[in-house]
């Protein structure tokens, strides 16, 4: 499949994202921080943020969204809470092999089941199913792994794969844990900042140059979807069901520093804390805070300019969907 | 009593006349960005601010038997003004705000997200209406348009200069009431007519708030 992306599009003053892409792939893999401007870009892709878009030559961006044939999952499923799984599979007019993608997906025993009563990964699923019976030109998954638990995330993974292998339809795939995706995807391209840092062969992408830092924690379960650590609350989404202590994974690129609360945030997390030591690896500073001993990963252009030392007062901004559950402790 | 059953008759008949338009109003004011939408807002609340008997007034200007619209009714077999449609058409155009405002908060309340998951399931904008917006929204809708039939039954100031007092034609419980405080005598059928409107009052109120609870559950299913 041939994709040709051309978008601008301001979410808001202080985010754009610009993007000029022509690539041949089968399954594309769009990585980077948190923030960098996926899931905007899929938006784009999906048709409901303006630009332009061609595929294999076909050119999208003026025809409305139900005629260009975009199989979107997103990242909160979408389910039409009005109907149940079997209605929600069978939505599109285009809706075919019903059986096949619900075999496929484990999904006979859901059929009459109200989506009021699936879980989280059942949820996933369905999104999966009501987006492959609508026989799309082109699959677009929404950071599928995230808030899934190692052994969900390892059978989302081979779900993807029997779908790519079963129903033959390309992908664009879109997620904050490059390790992840390296073997789903041929192609990928790397976001920061709203802009394409680099494009390429996914293995080489991928692995290569990449100043890979997590912070690996344990939590208290206080709520459906917060958790206690070092007695400062934090939300994020949990798989069905969790409680007592848990281990949690947050990518050292997904933390994003300020001096000044900013307006109109959306992370859902809001750290106060304090710069414990800075320490330059490659081409990045790895910056050590004092709240829950996390680690962020800067450039040394925005360690300058937040004017970052041991002992500055900073606020830590993590979104829900960058922190992962691991799993109980 | 007859004050009551016409007062039901005409509330009943103007609400759901008002509702179609009512509707499509709130879906373009909620759902489409253009440069008359404003506009188009302020018009649609204008029977809200305005004086009912001005409004009144205008409405006798337009469908008056010396023009050409009332003329045209007329001779259909349809006369407004003075005529028991008058009282429909009053109550109709000065509830109308009220169910546009009162439909499009249910509109707002449902995730445009869905609708646009719809879209890219292949559904146009008009299936996507009746298949995911109008289920959801139902019976946020419903609320509304109870809430506006109430408001409908207690018309008195357009009522009265459009389609006048007409006894067992026009005469709704507002006006019966209000001629009834003239005659001497008449404290019962007053008193009457009063219990009357506090219990559709209440009977109202009740169902707005049961069908706004229900509208209430029906979005919280996803959460």
């Amino acid at each position: 499949m041939r994709l040709q992306l051309q978008a601008t599009v301001n979410r808001s003053s202080s985010f754009e994202l610009s993007v000029d892409i022509d690539c041949e792939a089968e399954a594309l893999a769009v990585v980077g921080p948190s923030g960098c401007g996926k899931s905007t870009l899929l938006e784009v892709l999906a048709g409901v943020l303006p630009g332009k878009v061609l595929i294999n030559g076909r050119d999208l961006s003026s025809l409305p969204l139900h005629q260009r044939k975009l199989g979107w999952v997103t990242q909160d499923s979408l389910l039409f809470p009005h109907l149940d799984v079997a209605a929600n599979l069978a939505y599109s007019p285009r809706a075919e092999g019903i059986e096949e993608v619900a075999q496929a997906l484990d999904l006979l025993p859901l059929l009459d089941r109200r989506v009021a009563h699936l879980s989280g990964g059942e949820r996933r699923r369905v999104a999966l199913g009501r987006a492959l019976t609508s026989r799309p030109d082109l699959l677009l998954l929404d950071e599928p792994f995230a808030g899934l638990d190692a052994q969900r995330r390892r059978a989302a993974l081979s779900l993807i794969h029997t779908v790519r292998r079963r129903f033959d339809v390309p992908v664009v795939l879109v997620s904050h844990l490059a390790d992840e995706v390296v073997g789903l995807a041929d192609q990928a391209l790397r976001l920061e900042g709203g802009r394409v840092l680099a494009t390429g062969p996914a293995h080489s992408l991928l692995r290569a140059g990449e100043t890979h830092v997590d912070n690996h924690l344990e939590a208290d379960v206080c709520g459906p979807e917060q958790v206690t650590v070092d007695g400062v609350e934090l939300r994020l989404s949990l798989p069905e069901g969790t409680s007592g202590r848990v281990r949690l994974a947050i990518y050292a690129h997904d933390i994003l520093l300020a001096r000044a609360l900013p307006h109109a945030l959306s992370a859902r997390n809001v750290l106060s804390t304090q710069v414990v030591d800075l320490t330059p690896a490659g081409g990045f500073v790895l910056v050590s805070l004092a709240v829950a001993g996390l680690v962020a990963t800067l450039t040394p252009e925005a360690v300058a300019e937040l004017g970052l030392a041991p002992g500055v007062e900073v606020l830590a901004l993590l979104k829900a969907t960058s922190i992962d559950c691991l799993g109980p402790a | 009593m007859n004050a009551v059953w016409q007062s039901l008759a005409v509330a009943t008949v103007a609400t759901l006349l008002a509702l179609p338009p009512a509707v499509a109003t709130a879906w373009v004011l909620t759902r489409t960005r253009w440069p008359g939408r404003t506009a188009l807002h302020g018009l649609t609340l204008l029977p809200l601010v305005m004086p009912p008997v001005v409004t009144g007034y205008l409405l006798l200007l337009l469908f008056s038997p010396k023009r050409a619209l009332g003329t045209a009714l007329e001779s259909a077999g349809l006369p407004v003004a003075f005529h028991w449609l008058g009282a429909v058409v009053a109550a109709g155009v000065v509830g109308f705000p009220l169910l546009v405002m009162l439909v499009s908060v249910a509109f707002r309340s449902v995730d445009v997200r869905l609708e646009q998951m719809s879209a890219a399931l292949g559904r146009s904008p008009w299936q996507t209406f009746w298949r995911v917006t109008m289920p959801l929204a139902w019976p946020g809708v419903a609320a509304g348009t109870v809430l506006a039939f109430a408001r409908a039954l207690g018309e008195f100031g357009a009522t009265i200069v459009l389609a006048g007092h007409v006894v067992g034609e026009t005469e709704t419980i507002p006006l019966a009431v209000h001629a009834a405080l003239d005659v001497p005598g008449a404290e019962q059928e007053v008193l009457m007519l009063t219990v009357a409107s506090v219990v559709l009052g209440v009977g109202a109120v009740l169902t707005y708030h049961w069908l706004m609870e229900r509208h209430r559950r029906r979005l919280e299913l996803d959460r």
